[in-house]
């Protein structure tokens, strides 16, 4: 599978790990949530059939963060953004 | 009791290998100094860099070049400064001229950097580095794996490459490039 990276380009997937569901992003505030809202965020997923959002970290390369988009029946890149990018979108600072 | 002098030696004794008119060599010479960049501060850094070695930041796969002196772009915010230095007081020396602009850590031992040049260059690279290499242009730098340890590779000439792994796996790395050299010589 090859990941076009926004920043370096296509590069083979053997140099990003795959951590998973980019809701991880939106942890909740743990000063502030419920139990259940923590236990949401820790433990459930979605598992679609289709576009999947998925966190890469280009270890092996420029140690970026990044979203991709891919489907889970064709195994299609369909899109690849910078996390922090997409963060920042969601009004985080950094 | 005797007195006990160390002396510094090269992670690979120096290697300086001749391969049918190519040649692999280990650059103990070079310092390593990491610069990584403060939030918001990517101008003050760029303003630094100009002012201290003439050197622009460089773009995401690339490498600039100022004298013998090479910064090279790693990530988003980070780049490695290259250079010619004999004591093991690199980090100090750049932080001298950054004055604070930039966050800078000593990576000189970290590394071994290797030199290949030679007509078969190109054909060596592409079977050990996955990297479109031969698309690179002079200056273009890229970091990946090579036969499962982590690399960087950067294009200093038509046939010439600078390529750095990590000196705990270095004889294993010089071993891959040699491999790879015999296999298209």
């Amino acid at each position: 599978m090859i990941i076009d990276h926004p920043l370096l380009g296509p590069r083979d997937a053997a140099e990003f790990v795959v951590l998973g569901d980019a809701s991880l992003i939106d942890r909740p505030d743990g000063m502030t949530a419920t139990v259940e809202e923590m236990h949401d965020y820790a433990y459930l997923r979605d598992n679609p059939a289709g576009d999947h959002r998925e966190l890469w970290y280009h270890e092996q390369g420029d140690r970026s963060w990044l979203v991709v988009t891919r489907s889970t029946l064709t195994h299609e890149v369909i899109k690849v953004e910078l996390a922090r990018n997409v963060a920042r979108a969601q009004g985080r600072s950094r | 009791m005797d007195e006990i002098t160390l002396e510094a030696a090269p992670v690979l004794g120096g290697a300086n290998l001749e391969i049918s008119g190519n040649r692999i060599v280990e650059r103990d010479d070079l310092a390593i100094v990491s610069i990584a960049t403060p939030l918001d501060g990517q101008d003050a850094l760029a303003e630094a860099l100009r002012n201290g070695w003439s050197l622009d930041v460089p773009d995401p796969t690339r490498s600039t070049l100022s004298g013998e002196v090479r910064a090279i772009r790693t990530s988003p915010d980070q780049m490695l400064l290259i250079f010619p230095h004999a004591t093991p007081d690199a980090e100090a020396t750049v932080q001298d001229r950054l004055a604070g602009t930039g966050y800078t850590t000593d990576q000189t031992d970290s590394w071994i950097v290797l030199e290949v040049a030679g007509p078969d260059t190109l054909s060596a690279m592409e079977r050990v580095c996955p990297l479109d290499v031969p698309s690179f242009e002079i200056g273009g730098t890229g970091r990946t794996v090579m036969e499962h340890m982590g690399a960087m590779a950067i294009r200093t000439g038509d046939d010439s490459f600078l390529l750095l792994s990590a000196s705990s796996s270095a004889v294993s790395f010089l071993h891959a490039v040699e491999t790879s050299y015999r296999n298209v010589t």
